[in-house]
């Protein structure tokens, strides 16, 4: 469980460009769970992504994890909280180039100082899992889009996180393509995960699998529906 | 374990980074290198030359004493021996017999001494490798001289000095008294230099002082002198050398300050990458500090090795003539292999140490941005 307690973020604050993201957002996301974050561009649905990963922290309020305070922990302890507690798959993927896939979906581990040889075979069985493993040694700039995406996915689960957290993950990829995505997001659930997804896309919003869709305008929460 | 585990995983991430611009860091890691070796050759060089010629002066006189007129050096008579002698603390007093001959077949200037002792008797020589290779002459072989007042003398070569001795003897010819005086017309009561040997080293500038108040035509050397004289030769050269590269160094500096210190927007975004999927400040650093040493220490090692080789197997072969000085003589000889740690520790300072800070600090900079300016950009 996250909660969120009338969170706000201002960027800039002071400055002339200063802007308002998010205002007075108090929201609680179930465990094992799928929870959208619904809205145009611009209304703030990125930033609350990353407050709720622990990747930006509020300008006020205050964000409990597992029922826990994060809101004011050094860079260190909440760099690592958010290593072993979060997942991450980017808009564009944010894939390292030049290197390879496996090197790519091994990354996030390194600094947790595991054995490389049981790294590899984890990262290696995930790459089976995602149909990847005749790629695992290609540089990741030879790869489709849908080959890039579902790396990103494996890297986001190379911690075995309990959340993942997903920003546009359809933006780049066809019907088919986010289709079979929301199919990965929906056996992640099955398999205890909590997946936050902040999209417009319709295909995400409106499918089947997605138990809360949390819209936002402005920067506040406009309304919450949940969904069975 | 966990540390070192770590550190293994950022040092293959770091090595597979480097590998993604091989060219480009190729040819910084050749520049670098070659940096690097011109630095350690001038040094090795100077400090062997520097070693050879102390090693030699040990066996000198302690006291070298000199008669002047007008200014100039010239000709010291004999009755001085006696004079000197008498000074209490003096060993012994020796004239000696030096000079310079010009050769006008081969160009070169040699340098005539008489030896004490010398063994092969009068109308015989020694000669040195270098006078050997340009006359070349070999044992038996009957050298011409013109003597001073345009006479042929014929000298015969009755030894060649050994290769070890090169560096000094290159253009040296021994030879008897009685020839020497002949060749150059030095009259019997005259000699070019008295050498003074002194019981107690510590009395050395108590003797030259009373020399020189005894015999005020006169000028006594203290063999530290010769030597200091000699270091200041040597670092006047390897100063020249020094300031050509220096050049080519702050060319370097300003590349390899712009090569660090500049982060690409590429580096810059890769950065933002790690932080957001879970490394933190610390662990940036490491990598690119692992980054930066992987690279000088290489090129350090590298540079410093093939120096190594330059100067003490080819005889510095691409520095010979500023360092060794303008001659037709160049001695041939292989320098004794002798390194200076307080030397190498500075080189290492001064080209590892700030090509390492020059990387972190712009890494550190990108490395404290927030990890949400990557899903923000």
């Amino acid at each position: 469980m996250i909660e969120l307690l009338n969170v706000h973020k201002t960027f800039n604050q002071g400055k002339p460009n200063e802007h308002v993201a998010i205002r007075d957002v108090t929201l609680a996301i179930a465990s094992r769970r799928i929870t959208v974050l619904k809205g145009p561009s611009g209304s703030g649905k990125t930033t609350l992504l990353s407050i709720l990963g622990g990747m930006a922290r509020p300008t006020a309020g205050r964000i409990l994890l597992f029922g826990r305070e994060i809101t004011s922990l050094p860079e260190r302890f909440l760099t690592e909280i958010r290593r072993g507690t979060f997942g991450f798959i980017f808009q564009h993927f944010n894939l390292v180039m030049g290197i390879s896939v496996l090197e790519n979906v091994m990354l996030p581990a390194y600094p947790r100082g595991e054995s490389h040889l049981l790294l590899r075979q984890r990262a290696l069985a995930l790459l089976k899992m995602f149909g990847l493993a005749a790629r695992s040694a290609a540089p990741v700039e030879g790869l489709s889009g849908g080959e890039m995406q579902r790396v990103a996915i494996a890297r986001a689960l190379i911690n075995d996180p309990q959340v993942i957290i997903a920003d546009e993950p359809t933006a780049h990829l066809d019907t088919g393509l986010s289709a079979e995505f929301m199919e990965q997001m929906a056996r992640l659930r099955e398999e205890g995960k909590t997946i936050i997804m902040a999209s417009h896309d319709p295909l995400v919003c409106e499918a089947a699998i997605v138990n809360r869709v949390v819209e936002m305008r402005d920067g506040r929460l406009s309304a919450a529906g949940v969904l069975p | 374990m966990g540390s070192i585990e770590k550190q293994r995983s950022i040092i293959d991430f770091t090595l597979a980074s480097l590998l993604r611009r091989k060219g480009k860091n190729a040819a910084f890691l050749a520049v670098y290198t070659l940096v690097v070796f011109s630095l350690a050759s001038v040094m090795f060089f100077s400090q062997a030359l520097r070693k050879e010629a102390v090693a030699l002066l040990a066996d000198a006189p302690e006291l070298v004493v000199q008669r002047m007129v007008a200014g100039r050096h010239d000709l010291i008579p004999l009755s001085y021996v006696e004079k000197i002698r008498d000074i209490r603390g003096v060993r012994a007093v020796r004239g000696r017999l030096w000079g310079y001959y010009y050769d006008s077949l081969s160009g070169a200037n040699y340098t005539l001494l008489v030896p004490e002792g010398f063994t092969w008797g009068a109308g015989n020589i020694a000669v040195g490798q270098g006078v050997a290779r340009s006359s070349m002459a070999v044992k038996g072989d009957v050298m011409p001289f013109r003597t001073y007042d345009g006479r042929l003398a014929r000298l015969r070569v009755a030894g060649v000095l050994p290769s070890s001795t090169e560096l000094v003897s290159s253009d040296l010819i021994l030879l008897s008294a009685e020839d020497f005086r002949i060749l150059f017309g030095v009259p019997r009561r005259v000699a070019t230099d008295l050498s003074v040997e002194v019981a107690n080293p510590a009395e050395i500038s108590t003797i030259a002082r009373k020399i020189a108040m005894m015999l005020p035509d006169t000028r006594p050397i203290a063999r530290e002198e010769i030597l200091r004289t000699y270091d200041a030769v040597f670092n006047w050269r390897s100063g020249i050398l020094l300031l050509i590269l220096s050049g080519a160094l702050l060319a370097f500096i300003i590349f390899a300050w712009d090569k660090a210190a500049g982060l690409s927007s590429e580096e810059r975004k890769e950065i933002g990458i790690l932080k957001a999927i879970g490394w933190d400040t610390g662990d940036v650093l490491a990598m690119k500090l692992w980054e930066g040493a992987s690279v000088s220490l290489t090129a350090f090692l590298a540079g410093v090795i093939l120096a190594y080789l330059h100067v003490f197997t080819t005889s510095a072969i691409l520095f010979e003539p500023v360092l060794k000085g303008w001659s037709v003589l160049y001695p041939k000889f292989r320098l004794t292999p002798y390194i200076d740690l307080a030397q190498l520790a500075a080189l290492f300072f001064l080209t590892v140490v700030p090509y390492a800070v020059a990387t972190i600090i712009p890494a550190w900079r990108a490395a404290t941005v927030d990890p949400d300016a990557v899903m923000r950009g």
